[in-house]
């Protein structure tokens, strides 16, 4: 048995990937904040609760998405789907659509979700480790 | 490295830092030449650089970056007349042609440039302190 087999530390490590993509795509668009035609991106939402509500069932076969085009099946993690953000607050006259604040908030929040996450993380091992006669 | 990982992200802004402080050297170098008249009356003075940017893939970083992507002269903007008969640049009726530079532009793209450059550089504060935070799980 691994960590990843509970369904709680693969719902956050699902999720930690995805904000660290995100941390990325937020990155790209900054460092683009001045080139022409380019327009933010932004990776589109995922609901990670679903690999919870799978928890009481976790003994069924399931089938492994290989391509990013599969459905995933219940209890596993979508894939984020990287696209352009087709909402901006206004486009600047060299067809650049990317906005400082709108960004700096999206990277702050990621920032703040991944705080909270390594903080359950470190929570949750510590839990494992008290059931272990550990101790924290 | 992988593009979607903490230190792509890092590579990105670090990158974008880079086209930025490439931009600042621009503006330093329309700022300094913006007496640079013409020496001869047929000659051209100095012309006002303008620099673009584009987003292109890197194949040794496997992830798009921002690049420089071409400084040439500004061309839409004519040179201005001074009447300065002394001039050695001065044409038959005095007047000398001055570089197209608006220092009133040059400051407010500086100042752009500046904002671009903090920004990129927060992002990468924000992914290291992203990245420190997952090492420290080990702890």
């Amino acid at each position: 048995m691994t960590l990843q087999n509970i369904p709680l530390m693969k719902a956050m490590s699902a999720k930690m990937n995805y904000l660290e993509k995100r941390q990325a795509v937020i990155a790209q668009n900054i460092a683009n904040a001045d080139t022409p035609d380019y327009r933010a991106r932004d990776l589109s939402k995922v609901d990670f609760g679903s690999v919870l509500k799978d928890v009481v069932k976790t003994d069924r076969v399931r089938m492994t998405a290989t391509h990013a085009g599969h459905m995933p099946p219940p209890g596993q993690v979508e894939t984020a789907k990287e696209g352009k953000q087709k909402i901006t607050y206004e486009v600047a006259p060299a067809g650049n659509a990317v906005i400082m604040e709108e960004q700096m908030i999206k990277a702050t929040e990621t920032n703040m979700e991944y705080t909270l996450l390594t903080n359950l993380m470190r929570k949750q091992s510590g839990m494992i480790r008290t059931a272990l006669g550990r101790g924290q | 490295m992988a593009d979607d990982s903490i230190f792509g992200a890092m590579t990105t802004s670090a990158y974008g830092m880079r086209a930025q402080g490439e931009r600042t050297r621009v503006i330093a170098e329309n700022i300094a030449n913006a007496d640079t008249a013409a020496g001869t009356p047929n000659e051209e003075p100095y012309s006002r650089k303008v620099i673009t940017f584009k987003n292109e893939m890197d194949r040794q970083h496997g992830q798009r970056l921002v690049k420089v992507a071409d400084i040439s002269d500004d061309k839409k903007k004519d040179f201005p007349l001074k009447y300065m008969p002394d001039h050695p640049g001065a044409n038959a009726e005095g007047y000398v042609k001055m570089p197209n530079v608006s220092m009133l532009i040059e400051m407010t793209d500086m100042r752009e440039a500046q904002r671009s450059y903090e920004a990129n550089l927060g992002m990468i504060e924000q992914s290291r302190s992203m990245a420190l935070r997952t090492i420290d799980m080990l702890r």
